[in-house]
């Protein structure tokens, strides 16, 4: 399948308010498409400069759009993750007065829950950046190959310093964050027979779901392809992929 | 120069001709563009090759700006006409067009002033608008205005989105954005050199507008250093508490609405500003803003800030599940026994092994990502390398082959036109052919590259042929 066609299943599968926030991976598809149709630059013609002018201008743009949304998201994690330690640090401190039992834990699933989705929320930011990235390189070799030009090395250097890219300081919040979860939830069950992993889902079906077509739509993308080159990744083989999957096809299953 | 109107549509396409095409300049005929080219263009190719070569390098290295995209085009537009042929006709003519196109721009930058440009250029948001909005709207209009705006607003905003936190360098010896400002320069400077009206329009830029200085382009390594430099030298994800503000390429001090990259200490000074302030409701963003003392940080920072601040504390963890769903969760769960609060648990536990692992992957991944790109840069540089070298080889056997061939080997690597595609394939396949077979690259590019500079049967062929012209 096309990458082109593998974004678009992963933007539908994503979280409703990022789903236009992802490139516009096809407009720049067309505007390539465009700049290779237009008669060339020798020839006098004004639509090749200009297609090609619109195309550098809508990568631009794009790459704005994607730092101000993953800038804005990053900010949004950075004053919840504050937050969730400030509401287990006050957990932790009610918990030691006799506090009504129910609403103690009541409270700690409430975290727990909350924790593990800001979690989730966070890692699908990084994919998002990933994908994205994916996207511009992809379409900036497209475009190489095409036209014959050289934008792809040094447009793709800076695209590695902007900010959507820079990912570290979510990578350190989503360690942080595993070491609390580690710490809030009880020390794990006997390892469940995995037929019994389909019967139980999460209510949080956005960020779950997302998730899970995140790892598979990462591994099908990244499949061998006619254009293989030293710049494209390797395969992508990930272990129990099968019990992934089946976590995709089954309807989720709320908590009652 | 009736071509004016129609040339306005392609401003930003000339733009990349002018600053490319000119690297590959040939003497023209024309009485008024010389000195004006020689000034801009001080490495012509009679007279210095290296500087050429160099010249190139910065043009199809401009990444930013739509330079980079038509530099192929435009290089191998002369390198064509100087390598192959003595069609100086051809070549004048197109750098008549490249004249009058670029005066074209200079005038209309000049006539509309710069300061509302530099005012654009510090917001990168809106310049991306206007500049498009420009573009479509100016289409068929000779207004001047607009262009102008569009011209300059190339570099400057093309410097905005992509040379944030610029910590590395696209070339080892030269900086992107240095050059960006550098072509802006050059283009402004050269006014003085075309007419005396256009000198004063000039001295009206410069006048009004300080950030974009110009130094006289003598040498192609020698670049006014724009503010940009400074505030962008700020690291992407800093640990301090200074503010990472993407760089504004101006002090013009128009109220930056940049977005400003929080960081989790950023957030404690601004959390211990709002305490000390009595709450976030009752928190001011000037007091607190004031309290802060954060360099950079401007009241609509604090502003935007304290505002999701109080929504993430008055409904706490809005997830993009439903939260109201959630609430009925909360009260059915208290009521149920332990078993279903085990079950719960586990499916949080399986939600967290599949994050885990995603997260896991795309980190994998990323590095993944970061290394192919800084091998292709290196293979680039190696590549490079060996062909100056292979160049230097022939210079020293064959004096009289020199200039074409400067010129051929430049379109060859970058192989602009669709006749030489055959080549850029050859050369990007040996490229795949060196990643596929992933022997270290120290060896096989050398080893590559140095059977193409000297006289071996494996190169490409049609890198040969063209070199045997």
């Amino acid at each position: 399948m096309k990458f082109g066609k593998r974004l678009k299943q992963q933007i539908q599968e994503s979280l409703p308010g990022w789903r236009d926030k992802f490139l516009s991976y096809k407009d720049l598809k067309q505007l390539l498409n465009l700049i290779s149709s237009a008669p060339p630059v020798l020839s006098g013609s004004v639509e090749y400069v200009r297609a090609e002018s619109e195309f550098v201008v809508l990568l631009n743009k794009e790459i704005d759009k994607l730092n101000s949304f993953f800038m804005e998201k990053e900010e949004d994690f950075i004053i919840r993750h504050k937050e969730l330690q400030q509401r287990i640090q006050r957990m932790i401190a009610k918990s030691g007065s006799e506090a009504s039992e129910i609403d103690y834990k009541a409270e700690m699933r409430k975290i727990r829950k909350d924790i593990v989705d800001f979690h989730g929320e966070m890692v699908l930011l990084i994919n998002y950046s990933n994908v994205n990235y994916t996207g511009l390189a992809k379409i900036l070799k497209k475009y190489d190959k095409r036209t014959g030009g050289l934008l792809r090395l040094p447009f793709i250097q800076k695209v590695l310093q902007q900010p959507f890219f820079t990912t570290d300081l979510i990578s350190k919040l989503i360690k942080e964050c595993e070491i609390t979860i580690d710490s809030l939830f009880p020390a794990p069950a006997e390892k469940k027979a995995r037929g019994e992993i389909e019967a139980i889902t999460v209510a949080g079906e956005g960020i779950f779901r997302n998730t899970v077509a995140a790892l598979l739509t990462m591994q099908e993308i990244r499949r061998g392809s006619s254009t293989y080159s030293h710049f494209s990744l390797p395969p992508l083989n990930l272990p129990d992929t099968d019990v992934v999957k089946s976590l995709q096809l089954s309807s989720p299953i709320p908590i009652p | 120069m009736e071509a004016r109107p129609a040339l306005s549509i392609q401003r930003s396409g000339t733009q990349q001709l002018n600053n490319c095409g000119a690297s590959g300049a040939l003497s023209t005929s024309f009485p008024v563009l010389p000195s004006a080219l020689e000034e801009k263009y001080p490495n012509l190719p009679d007279s210095q090759q290296v500087p050429v070569e160099r010249q190139f390098r910065p043009c199809t290295s401009t990444v930013v700006s739509p330079i980079s995209s038509s530099s192929g085009v435009v290089g191998h537009m002369f390198s064509s006409s100087s390598g192959l042929s003595t069609d100086l006709h051809f070549s004048s003519v197109s750098q008549q067009e490249k004249h009058s196109r670029q005066s074209l721009f200079i005038s209309q930058s000049t006539s509309c002033g710069t300061s509302m440009l530099f005012q654009q250029a510090s917001h990168s948001g809106v310049l991306h608008s206007t500049a498009s909005s420009q573009y479509t709207k100016e289409n068929n209009d000779t207004s001047w205005c607009t262009d102008s705006l569009d011209f300059l607003d190339y570099p400057i905003n093309q410097n905005n989105p992509l040379d944030s936190c610029n910590t590395g360098e696209i070339l080892p010896s030269e900086d992107l954005n240095k050059r960006n400002w550098e072509w802006a320069d050059q283009l402004i400077s050269d006014d003085d050199a075309l007419t005396s009206s256009w000198n004063e329009l000039i001295a009206e830029t410069n006048v009004t507008d300080p950030g974009l200085k110009v130094e006289v382009p003598q040498q192609s390594t020698t670049f006014s250093i724009q503010q940009p430099q400074a505030s962008q030298q700020l690291p992407a994800s800093s640990g301090e508490t200074c503010p990472v503000v993407p760089p504004t390429p101006s002090g013009s001090g128009a109220p930056t609405k940049q977005r400003m990259r929080w960081t989790p200490e950023l957030h404690e000074a601004f959390v211990e500003a709002v305490n000390k302030l009595g709450g976030s409701e009752r928190a001011t963003p000037k007091g607190v803003l004031k309290l802060m003392k954060v360099e950079g940080l401007t009241i609509y920072h604090v502003k935007s800030h304290l505002q999701k601040y109080r929504t993430a504390r008055y409904k706490p963890e809005p997830s993009e599940g439903s939260s109201e769903k959630k609430h009925a969760l909360i009260d059915d769960l208290s009521s149920l026994d332990l078993k279903s609060g085990i079950e719960i648990t586990e499916a949080l536990r399986l939600q967290m092994e599949v994050q885990k692992r995603l997260h896991e992957q795309l980190e994998i991944q990323r590095n993944l990502q970061l290394r192919i790109e800084e091998q292709g840069r290196y293979l680039q540089m190696m590549f490079e390398k060996q062909c100056k070298s292979g160049l230097d080889l022939l210079k020293g056997s064959s004096s009289n082959l020199e200039n074409p061939l400067t010129d051929l080997t430049e379109p060859v690597l970058k192989s602009p036109d669709k006749s030489n595609l055959g080549v850029s394939e050859g050369n990007d396949h040996k490229m795949d052919e060196v990643g596929e077979k992933q022997k270290s690259p120290e060896n096989e590019v050398p080893e590559n590259l140095e059977a193409t500079a000297t006289d071996t049967p494996n190169s490409p062929p049609p890198k040969r042929a063209k070199l045997d012209e």
